[in-house]
């Protein structure tokens, strides 16, 4: 009794985590399996001998090299850009002593929160449009580092309040200018919250989809999870391919998450619930 | 010291760029979303102010009010299934010792990942006649099911695959809650001889109110944002089965033939949704005694 009481929310638990990882073992299997006539068969096995020809077909003829770099570099771009400003605002905001233009820029920031994102797209479209920047990296660049900055700022402001003023006040005392004050003691300080923000951000562009799918349609400039739509509908029947494709776009963000998961749960919840 | 803390000139630096990227992507398309949205603008010829005429036509079709029928499924779908769930799996990892990490770790993996490419990967999985959900249904004798072709499939699978993204995130944010709970009042219910569903039910659950709170009010606000997995999976259909507002908008709006004027009132309609839902929810379910 007391055994079974001890096991059974294990084996409940182990039903669910098999259900969450189960379609990344099949697709991983897949990837690996000559055809599909042999996924069909026998969809559960190992595969017989490991084909790895998929990969080299899915990351050079199927392009996903080129999208696999698109979203490095704009996620990584983006993420850093947003962090750099954000960090800057929060600093300014926290700070300096302004403290009353401060509160109301700090609450005007926070407004932005409140607008669901997909509500602001089609104007964003029609500015990016006027802009004349549509199917450029810029249309995407652009409204990523600035739809990452209210979470941003807001983050980061919060745990720069926390740091103690003597430190500053000591550097100071020493002739530091704002500037330096900023990045030589501030920044070092900050960098906990700011490398969680900026994984926070380099997942959201990573990850994003409907911006990417409307304003960029030249192939050799789109992302991940655009390409991968792409793809999938150009291969519709090469689902050892497609299974391919699918390992390539998950498999940096589990390895990323292999390493910084406490701080992957930690920033994500963050963001979320504060917003 | 004061000096240098109260330099304009550095301050203006600092929160310039930002205030500028942030009016320019957020301030302005939103006042500008309020005014396209009262004109028949389709982004070429000139474009005349129309009135409400946008939100009628949006009203009176009924492809519309079913999509808005859609968002409404996904929320009963998130508060009726998952956050019930949500709470029973947080509860089970609290109370586990071995592996607690792992599980963490693992539940909440789908929801990092790109929702495009899960789409993707479970139009696999959901595949009619290579998939393994089908191949495993068959050993139990049950024919071909066409689960994103056949409009009355297509709907309960996108809210699974839905639910099987983002469950995973909301359990670690109830069992973070759980978790900061103090033992001692769990200790002296176990010494009184409460059973395990007793504790669950009688202590965790009302202590941990304000954070299911939560879980609803983002479940809504997810619902009414929810857009990417059936554009991916279904892009709406089969024949509008699962057409949400958001994929209304895209569909309307961004097509051939573009309707920026329609497109806009469509997304201040989904803004005032969202906006009104979670007024009512915080009026009166939501409520928190603090």
């Amino acid at each position: 009794m007391t055994i079974l009481k001890r096991i059974s929310p294990h084996m409940i638990l182990l039903i669910y985590v098999a259900v969450v990882m189960f379609p990344f073992v099949f697709v991983l299997f897949s990837s690996l399996k000559e055809s599909n006539i042999e996924i069909a068969e026998r969809p559960f096995a190992f595969p017989t001998s490991f084909y790895f020809q998929n990969y080299i077909d899915a990351w050079v003829k199927a392009k996903i090299n080129v999208y696999f770099f698109n979203s490095i570099y704009l996620a990584t771009t983006s993420a850093f850009t947003g962090v750099l400003l954000s960090a800057a605002t929060a600093y300014a905001l926290t700070r300096m002593r302004f403290m009353k233009v401060s509160k109301v820029i700090y609450q005007f920031v926070l407004i932005g929160m409140l607008i669901p994102g997909n509500v602001l797209f089609i104007a964003q479209y029609i500015l990016v449009m006027n802009m004349g920047i549509l199917n450029t990296h810029w249309a995407l660049f652009l409204p990523y580092t600035a739809g990452a900055l209210p979470v941003s700022v807001l983050l980061i402001a919060a745990f720069m309040k926390s740091i103690p003023g003597e430190l500053e006040e000591a550097a100071i005392v020493d002739g530091m200018g704002a500037f330096r004050l900023f990045y030589k003691i501030i920044l070092p300080l900050t960098l906990p919250a700011l490398v969680t923000v900026f994984i926070v951000n380099f997942l959201g562009s990573w990850n994003e989809y409907l911006l990417a799918n409307f304003f960029i349609s030249k192939d050799e400039l789109k992302t991940l999870p655009t390409g991968m739509v792409g793809f999938r509908d150009a291969f519709q029947t090469n689902y050892a391919l497609i299974s391919t494709g699918i390992v390539y776009s998950v498999t940096p963000v589990l390895i990323l998450y292999a390493f910084l998961q406490e701080k992957i749960i930690e920033g994500v919840t963050a963001g979320s619930v504060k917003g | 010291m004061k000096q240098t803390l109260r330099n304009p000139w550095i301050y203006l630096i600092m929160v310039v760029p930002t205030l500028v990227l942030y009016c320019l992507f957020f301030i302005y398309p939103m006042v500008t979303s309020s005014f396209y949205a009262f004109t028949d603008w389709n982004g070429l010829s000139q474009y005349k102010f129309i009135g409400f005429d946008n939100f009628i036509a949006i009203f009176r079709d009924s492809d519309f009010i079913h999509a808005i029928g859609n968002n409404m499924l996904f929320i009963a779908f998130a508060v009726v299934v998952q956050v019930p769930l949500i709470i029973f799996f947080a509860i089970l990892i609290a109370n586990v010792r071995r592996l607690q990490r792992l599980y963490k770790t693992m539940v909440f993996i789908p929801s990092i990942l790109s929702t495009s490419v899960i789409g993707i990967l479970w139009g696999f999985v959901l595949h009619p006649n290579i998939g393994p959900v089908n191949k495993l249904l068959s050993l139990f004798g049950v024919d071909t099911i066409y689960w994103l072709a056949d409009s009355a499939w297509a709907l309960p699978a996108v809210l699974v695959v839905n639910a099987w993204q983002w469950m995973g995130f909301y359990i670690v944010l109830v069992l973070a809650a759980i978790l900061a709970l103090p033992k001692e009042m769990n200790e002296a219910a176990e010494i009184d001889g409460a059973s395990g569903i007793q504790r669950a039910w009688y202590l965790t659950v009302p202590l941990i109110k304000p954070i299911i709170s939560v879980v609803v009010m983002l479940s809504i606000a997810g619902a009414m944002r929810v857009v990417d997995i059936v554009l991916v999976m279904t892009q709406g259909g089969p024949v509008g089965a699962t057409e949400v507002m958001a994929s209304y908008l895209v569909n309307e709006a961004m097509g051939v033939n573009p309707n920026y004027g329609l497109g806009t009132s469509i997304s201040l309609v989904i803004f005032a949704f969202a906006l009104l839902l979670t007024a009512i929810y915080q009026g009166t379910f939501g409520r928190t005694k603090e």
